[in-house]
């Protein structure tokens, strides 16, 4: 295995120093939403890891289009690893949603439309990873996780859309908000600022998780291919 | 309209974020570590 790329470690740091940053300005720059108080600021992170839990299946989504046209291993290799980050992220965003809504909403957790869909989305998800991991021919299994990548991406535009059609008492923070919506509030200018810094921030999060992940994932291939070598 | 103290419960939520970030983090480490050892065995017993 190649030795970690001299541009990988860059974005490492970038990526570290980005964070420190986002952290920064969450507790530091943007102000206390006057109603409900510090736990506002969750929203910031709240939002860019649904973000990354979102980007990340779509990159899966469109990896498993190329994988089936060119039936090449290594899109295989950057599904998995688009979805297993999303996986983590999307989890993050409902457990955090949870923690903010409990003295929001007064409850930890309702069946809302946006809650009901974004925890449809996480087990689809969760679905996939045990069922790829039972199929034993690594052919059989990419072709299986691109088609089940491409058809479980249904999920994702359902719970965005979601709050924008269904009534909900979730806030709908791009797009207008909706007269039922609980926890609303209008963004000040550094509140927007560190909304929108959170969300490149977590986007190059996640580009660099991906690529530590697909470099996990060629190893485990090498793993895997070396084991079947001395199988046969 | 008075403002809620909600101090504990931002702390939980950014617990939770960089909790799980973390134990994420080290998963990566720790499968990338044990996947080198495997290369290393398998390889030398290729070898044999």
């Amino acid at each position: 295995m190649q030795a970690k790329p001299r541009f990988l470690k860059i974005l490492d740091v970038v990526t570290a120093i980005l964070f420190l940053v986002a952290v920064g300005m969450v507790f530091f720059y943007a102000p206390m939403e006057k109603t409900m108080g510090q736990v506002q600021r969750v929203f910031y992170f709240h939002v860019a890891t649904a973000w990354v839990g979102m980007l990340g299946f779509l990159v899966a989504a469109i990896v498993g289009v190329i994988y089936l046209v060119r039936k090449e291993r290594r899109w295989d290799i950057v599904g998995l690893a688009a979805i297993e980050i999303s996986l983590v992220f999307f989890l993050i965003a409902i457990v955090s949603g949870s923690i903010w809504a409990r003295p929001t909403w007064g409850t930890w957790w309702t069946w809302d439309p946006r809650l009901t869909t974004a925890t449809i989305v996480e087990l689809v998800y969760a679905a996939y990873m045990m069922l790829r991991s039972g199929i034993e021919d690594p052919d059989r299994r990419a072709r299986f996780g691109a088609v089940y990548a491409i058809l479980g991406f249904i999920s994702v535009p359902l719970t965005f859309i979601s709050i924008r059609l269904l009534r909900t008492i979730h806030p709908v923070v791009i797009g207008g908000g909706s007269a039922s919506a609980e926890g609303d509030f209008s963004m000040t200018p550094k509140m927007l600022q560190t909304f929108m810094f959170s969300l490149l921030v977590f986007s190059v999060i996640f580009v660099d998780l991906l690529w530590h992940r697909i470099r996990l994932g060629r190893l485990a291939d090498k793993v895997e291919q070396l084991r079947l070598k001395m199988v046969h | 309209m008075e403002t809620l103290e909600t101090t504990n419960y931002m702390i939980a939520g950014y617990a939770v974020i960089f909790g799980v970030m973390l134990v994420y983090l080290v998963s990566l480490f720790v499968r990338w570590r044990n996947l080198k050892q495997d290369v290393q065995l398998l390889q030398e017993l290729e070898d044999k």
